[in-house]
């Protein structure tokens, strides 16, 4: 069998498939990070309220309860599995590696996933319905089963990086892939930044008390969460850093866009300097103030942080065995997979992928830019949007004066050997490099709507010389039995 | 279709599959994909039903309509995140075993499938804007304000369900994925069509909210009956009314379940016909006349009988559903699930049932108990004190499985 598992191509031309993956985790990273916080805030300060019999700590509780059920476990649920969604219409591949190895990983979560949205209902909705005890025990439960959530995620985020142990590759198994320093220094830094996000999101709520003398206990309490939280992330992720393969660090000094680190470093400070202000002076503590903190942790600190993340695993996209555009670029043993490549170099892409059109299987003249269109949605488009907008337009990567051999050298000479560190190896017939060359080529000189001309005109050649085909064939059909006669 | 293009197909869905293979028997997976989605779908269906009657209510102008709309709408958000959330175990499984199938319906419906999340969003908060703007109104006759959202809600709320009703549907056609992919000779890369669709099967799943949320009425009236402060009459008036949705609304199920079944795909074969094909549009139907027979007078028991029994009829139904997407797959294209190579993992398989068994039904016995006394209880609801150990036990329960994740851990890493 000649074909590999390659799917269907999503192609978005304003921002990137990549792009919309990266927009819905960001910000279910937001809601979901925010919720174990608060889950586990929420068992400290239940505790604390049975012990020291205190009201307006359980309606505090109940208030951020709501607050965060409507706002974060109303999206959170629902952007969660949309990143399902949006990975399986971007790279079905990757996900698709990640299901198949922790498939009873996720179920295990689900469980703590159910636990999570009923115990958050209940704890809302009971207070002053249930004694404080009973509040207590359940808020407890609710914030470990919010925390082994996250410790499930963690793990099969991090086999996204790396598989945990490099045994994984030769023997398999779940334990293997899942547990490694990676797996453990994430879980650190994640548990960290997700108290941070809590005392800031919390600051939102704690604007509303109307009591001076509780909302400076809870500024300050929000505040020290935050700051130490703040510190110890900030420290991990340096850890963090040197628990990664070099070749993501090297992704990471090449790639990165120059904006990365000032943008990390300044929300660090301005997190830090928000909570000291708030603590000294909790007037100042209001919900815009609050609410503008929240958005720009998210759009200043953790879309450059996922977006980094997304990048630093380049040319892999999962367990460094799945390439960005879906192809299997290595064998792993352990589970029975092998290279798709040399089938790949034996019979090229075209023959290869199951959803080829059967015209496009052999590039000849009149179907060059068409094919060479194909072949650039699966191997480039993942990383490169073939547009004028997105993620890292390719025509952006050429020159001007391009010519087509010096394109067919770049593409024969670096793409197909795969000599470009963050890149896969994109193997290809002689025949599929000049197709591709010349997709490249028109989509850099005119453009998408160059593109499409280019490809109306092959097809319509194609439907006519069909039509006169099937002309001839109908003729020939009516003379054999004239001549028979 | 000849042999060799159906041949084609079947070499098509086999080389789609993931290298990785899957960590169990593949059975285990369509079994508790069958399981987990009757449970979603049984949500699905009282998330539209209630929201349907807190819409009615919101319009009409009888008291009892108004108490009934606000009193359903606190159903129908918890359904919401209940469907939501038992939904996504369904939505794992389908993709473990029928990757190829699941993957290609997607991406070829790229944009509907990215829409569905932001709608299902906006669904949810339009149904939460509607609740705040009337929550903090005590008597809950009077008319409520900003209707149009609930409308918005609902309206949205069957916009995803088509969607993923869509998506469902174009699994069950292999051989037209291409054609779908492939327009007029040119490859369409956008996602920006629902290719399949059967109304038929589409409104049969829609229509069960009618004696689904009809057993929920009749549970709501037992439910609130034991209260102090129960109102009888109207409790007893939501129950009349529950009866009357489940015998007329298993009776339109089944019509609808039928017209199904008579436009399945001809690569179904006589699966319309066949055992599990009756046995879906039979168990609908059943519900009526259990009503009838059961659901007589005060029906102490039986009235909390009904939802469980409907969970029971769902099940049935997504038997039907998952016997007739294997007919249409292994036996009309030979693919089949139960060939997936499998890569046997005992630790993350027995980790899972274990969780399930013990965290989940411990907690969540804990869970239930507390929320169904609180709910029969006028004032603060103080457990006795076997039910406060129990939650003692939950506690301990999840903390010994944190202890565990990190024990294992540990040990591999070090190893």
């Amino acid at each position: 069998m000649d074909l590999i598992s390659l799917y269907p191509t999503w192609y978005e031309p304003t921002v990137g498939s990549g792009w919309v993956v990266a927009l819905i985790a960001t910000f279910h990273v937001l809601a979901s990070h925010t919720s174990v916080g608060a889950a586990l805030l929420f068992a400290y300060l239940s505790n604390k309220a049975y012990r020291e019999d205190r009201d307006d700590l359980l309606d505090f509780v109940k208030k951020y309860g709501l607050f965060l059920l409507v706002f974060t476990y109303v999206a959170g649920s629902i952007t969660g599995p949309g990143i399902w969604y949006s990975t399986t219409v971007a790279s079905p591949n990757g996900i698709g590696a990640l299901i198949h190895s922790f498939v009873w990983k996720w179920a295990t979560e689900w469980v703590f996933f159910v636990i999570e949205v009923v115990g958050v209902y209940m704890i809302v909705y009971l207070v002053g319905r249930v004694d404080k005890k009973t509040h207590m025990k359940i808020s407890v439960i609710f914030g470990m089963a919010s925390l082994a959530t996250m410790l499930i995620i963690v793990g099969i985020l991090s086999f996204m990086m790396l598989p945990g142990k490099e045994a994984w590759f030769e023997e398999g198994g779940y334990l293997n892939g899942f547990y490694g320093t990676n797996t453990f220094i994430q879980m650190g830094m994640r548990m960290a930044f997700m108290f941070t996000m809590t005392a800031v999101v919390g600051g939102i709520v704690v604007a509303g008390i109307k009591d001076p003398a509780f909302k400076k206990e809870m500024a300050r309490k929000l505040g020290w969460l935050g700051i130490v939280s703040t510190l110890i992330g900030a420290a991990l992720f340096q850890w963090y850093l040197k628990s990664v393969p070099d070749q993501a660090l090297l992704v990471m000094e090449n790639r990165l866009p120059d904006y990365f680190v000032p943008s990390i470093v300044a929300v660090l400070s301005g997190t830090l300097a928000y909570f000291i202000i708030t603590m000294i002076q909790p007037k100042t503590l209001v919900a815009g103030f609050a609410g503008f903190m929240s958005v720009t942790i998210l759009v200043a600190g953790l879309w450059p942080e996922e977006t980094a993340r997304e990048s630093m695993r380049k040319p892999w996209v999962a367990g460094q065995y799945v390439y960005s555009n879906q192809v299997i670029g290595r064998d792993v043993p352990g589970m029975g997979i092998q290279s798709q490549l040399p089938l790949l170099e034996k019979v090229g892409i075209l023959k290869a992928h199951p959803f080829t059109p059967p015209e496009l299987k052999k590039v000849n003249d009149h179907n060059m830019i068409q094919a060479g269109q194909f072949i650039a949605m699966v191997y480039c488009s993942n990383c490169h949007s073939p547009s004028k907008t997105g993620i890292r337009p390719l025509h952006r990567y050429f020159p001007d004066n391009i010519t087509r051999e010096r394109m067919e050298k770049y593409v024969k000479g670096v793409l197909t050997s795969g000599n470009i560190a963050y890149m896969p190896k994109m193997p290809m017939l002689d025949s599929e490099v000049k197709a591709l060359s010349a997709y490249l080529l028109m989509n850099k000189k005119g453009g998408q709507p160059a593109v499409a001309e280019a490809i109306k005109q092959e097809v319509d050649a194609r439907n006519r010389a069909l039509a006169e085909k099937q002309a001839q064939d109908k003729v020939a059909a009516l003379t054999i039995p004239q001549e028979e006669k | 279709m000849d042999a060799s293009q159906i041949s084609q197909v079947t070499e098509m869905m086999y080389a789609l599959r993931n290298p990785a293979g899957i960590p169990t028997y593949p059975i285990i997976f369509i079994g508790l994909g069958v399981l987990t989605f009757a449970l979603h779908i049984l949500f699905v269906q009282l998330m539209l039903g209630t929201s349907a009657i807190t819409l009615y209510g919101a319009f009409s102008q009888n008291f009892y309509w108004r108490r009934l709309g606000a009193a359903m709408l606190e159903i129908a958000k918890v359904s919401v995140s209940v469907a939501i959330v038992v939904g996504v175990a369904p939505l794992l499984f389908v993709q473990v075993v029928y990757d190829p199938h699941w993957y290609t319906s997607n991406v070829l419906s790229a944009q509907w499938v990215i829409g569905f999340i932001v709608i299902l969003i906006l669904a949810y908060w339009a149904m939460y804007f509607y609740y705040f703007r009337n929550s903090k109104n005590a008597d809950k006759t009077v008319q409520p304000k900003s209707r149009w959202s609930m409308v918005v809600s609902l309206v949205l709320m069957l916009i995803v369900g088509f969607i993923m009703h869509s998506l469902t549907s174009a699994i069950l056609h292999p051989e037209l994925w291409k054609e779908w992919y492939i327009q007029n000779g040119v490859v369409d890369y956008s996602g920006s069509k629902l290719h399949a669709y059967n109304i038929w099967r589409f409104a049969f799943f829609i229509s069960m909210a009618i004696p689904v949320t009809g057993g929920m009425l009749v549970t709501y009236r037992r439910f609130k009956s034991v209260r102090e402060d129960a109102d009888h009459d109207y409790l007893n008036w939501a129950a009349e009314l529950g009866k009357k949705w489940i015998k007329i609304g298993s009776v339109i199920s089944a019509i609808l379940y039928v017209a199904w079944m008579m436009t399945i795909p001809e690569t179904a074969g006589d699966f319309a016909t066949s055992f599990w094909g009756i046995a879906g549009g039979i168990a609908v139907l059943l519900y009526a006349p259990w009503a009838m027979w059961r659901l007589k007078g005060e029906a102490r028991i039986c009235s909390y009988m009904a939802l469980p029994v409907a969970l029971v009829i769902g099940l049935v139904v997504a038997i039907s559903r998952e016997m007739l997407r294997y007919g249409i797959l292994n036996d009309f294209f030979h693919y089949n699930f139960l060939d997936y190579k499998v890569v046997m993992d005992w630790y993350s398989t027995g980790l899972f049932f274990l969780t399930f068994a013990i965290v989940g039904g411990v907690v969540l016995s804990y869970f239930l108990t507390i929320a169904w006394k609180t709910g029969q209880t006028v004032g603060v609801y103080t457990p006795s004190a076997a039910v406060d150990r129990l939650g003692t036990i939950s506690i301990w329960i999840v903390a010994l499985w944190i202890v565990q994740f990190f024990v294992v851990g540990f040990y591999i890493w070090a190893r």
